[in-house]
């Protein structure tokens, strides 16, 4: 059956361009590039599939600022049908986040499966799918390497701390994917062009009062390792195996 | 205090039991099946879960449970666990802190500490938060001599179906344990390659592990292996980094590590920034030379 995909797409600061003060540890984010979060990109390439293989129709849904317009045209060249930025995002705050996207989804007619990434790249939250799941009260196949539509249920397959499963559920219901599920797309330039003139939709959020928690310190770790590099192959293995020798028990 | 615990690991509610016990009273929750690795965790209750897993029946079952009674929820943050977390949290409205390594509680207060943009950075962050999520790996468990009350509750129903399970690698390996590990990274070049690092893990009595890229992307090694910000944490004695660049990623997944030895042909690869010895040079042949050195 044709499938009416939402798909949660977040937009991060390009944290490999990222570099963090070698004298105070000080992460320096000002002048960094904004980009797709990688396993947004793995959710909407996961949606946008799904589209191809049954019909349908993938809604994107942003919690940014007024520079993700960026991002959701990026979302649109992947074969996103329709977007929506929600403007206000405050920072890391997952309840805040699941509430905002929640109060968005629950405005969306008929949809049968929102699709999101399980951790993103820069907080390893992970907690998003859960909060998400409850805020909607439906229910959550997480962690999919694989995912396909059987008659009226989604199934997934999907690795476990110590075991593998495939799992269904009835739609509507949430999947969280994890990076091993597919290698996103590379959009042709034709297809980039036309989703630079594709509308977005923005809307301002409506925040709700909810405590964030106090950040004491986000450092760099201070490495205290000794660094004593060989060049000379035959002296560092000597040198090497004592070490390791000590060690053995 | 009085803490629930949960996951569906046993070896990780002991790991958090083990550092709650000395703060409070410590009530674990787990699946049937872990019953054994909690047993001597020092909680004062064991409530085991009997029945099809799903996060939506075990959050039921947890949330039937008087959460209200307790001060603090830890769940350990395998991915049951976080879609567990993020359920109750919903339910109850209860703040989240999530991906903690280290906490000390203080006042109605919890500090926790937690990698942030993708390991570069540690956060530190003090919240009202009731729900915490632990990074697997995270604290030494020790053995109770006191035994649990023990009580079975059976699972709800659910929407969700299990069509299929296979449990994978029979007996497990455990590198989260491990003494002294071995691991490799893209520079073995191939899944063949493995054969020739086995004497090295032999010699040094140690457990292979790998890379995000190895285990995941190439799948040379079981994703068991993965040492890394979204593999396993590991702090043996000795970790020994073999062809391995160095990413950050990976750098947060070994950085307990106490002594840190890296083999790179490349003299600027990232690792030699973080190990304490390194050797510039051709890990085939540095490898059967370490062999060698360990056997005389």
């Amino acid at each position: 059956m044709a499938l009416n995909i939402i798909v949660l797409i977040k937009q991060i600061i390009d944290i490999d361009q990222m570099r963090t003060d070698p004298g105070t540890g000080i992460p320096v984010t000002q002048g960094i590039p904004l980009k797709v979060e990688t396993l947004s990109k793995n959710a909407i390439e996961a949606a946008v599939k799904l589209k191809e293989k049954y019909g349908g129709k993938v809604t994107g849904i942003i919690f940014g600022t007024e520079k993700s317009n960026a991002a959701m045209k990026e979302a649109y060249a992947m074969g996103v049908d329709e977007g929506f930025i929600i403007t206000g995002y405050p920072g890391n705050n997952p309840s805040l986040t699941a509430h905002v996207i929640s109060e968005k989804i629950k405005s969306i007619q008929g949809f049968n499966v929102v699709i999101l990434g399980n951790q993103s790249a820069d907080s390893y939250t992970g907690v998003l799918p859960g909060l998400m799941a409850g805020k909607l009260s439906l229910p959550l196949l997480g962690n999919a390497v694989s995912i396909e539509e059987d008659s009226g249920s989604i199934k997934i397959r999907r690795a476990l701390e110590d075991r593998d499963q495939i799992v269904s559920a009835p739609m509507p219901c949430i999947v969280s994917v994890t990076q091993e599920i597919n290698q996103p797309r590379l959009p042709p330039v034709l297809q980039i062009m036309a989703a630079g003139r594709k509308p977005i939709n923005t809307e301002q959020a409506s925040l709700i009062d909810l405590p964030a928690g106090k950040v004491l310190s986000n450092l760099a770790p201070k490495s205290e390792r000794k660094r004593l590099i060989f060049e000379d192959v035959e002296k560092g293995s000597e040198e090497v195996a004592k070490i390791i020798r000590g060690e053995i028990k | 205090m009085k803490f629930l615990v949960f996951s569906d690991v046993g070896k990780n509610v002991s790991e958090i039991a083990t550092k709650l016990r000395d703060l409070g009273e410590v009530h674990s929750f787990t699946l049937k099946s872990q019953r054994d690795a909690v047993m001597k965790s020092g909680s004062k209750k064991l409530v085991l879960l009997d029945g099809t897993s799903f996060s939506g029946n075990v959050s039921e079952a947890l949330l039937k449970s008087d959460l209200s009674g307790y001060d603090y929820v830890f769940i350990a943050s395998t991915p049951l666990g976080r879609d567990i977390a993020g359920i109750i949290s919903a339910k109850t409205g209860n703040m989240i802190a999530s991906e903690a390594f280290d906490f000390t509680i203080d006042n109605g207060k919890i500090r926790t500490k937690r990698f942030f943009f993708g390991g570069k950075t540690i956060m530190e962050e003090e919240t009202g938060a009731k729900i915490v999520t632990v990074s697997p790996g995270s604290f030494e468990p020790s053995e109770s001599p006191d035994s649990p009350a023990e009580e079975t509750i059976t699972l709800p129903g659910s929407p969700e179906k299990l069509l299929e399970e296979k449990d994978r690698e029979a007996g497990g390996t455990n590198i989260e344990s491990a003494g002294i590990i071995v691991s490799v990274g893209r520079g073995i070049g191939s899944k063949e390659a493995i054969e020739k690092i086995t004497p090295l893990v032999t010699a040094t009595r140690g457990e292979l592990a790998g890379s995000r890229p190895v285990c995941l992307d190439y799948r040379w090694l079981s994703e068991e292996r993965q040492v890394g910000l979204s593999g396993k944490k590991v702090k043996p004695r000795v970790y020994i980094a073999l062809g391995i660049s160095g990413q950050i990623q990976h750098i947060a997944g070994m950085r307990g590590s106490k002594i840190v030895v890296a083999v790179n042909k490349d003299k600027d690869a990232p690792i030699f920034q973080e190990c304490d010895y390194g050797i510039v040079g051709d890990l085939f042949q540095i490898v059967p030379k370490l062999v060698e050195k360990l056997k005389k």
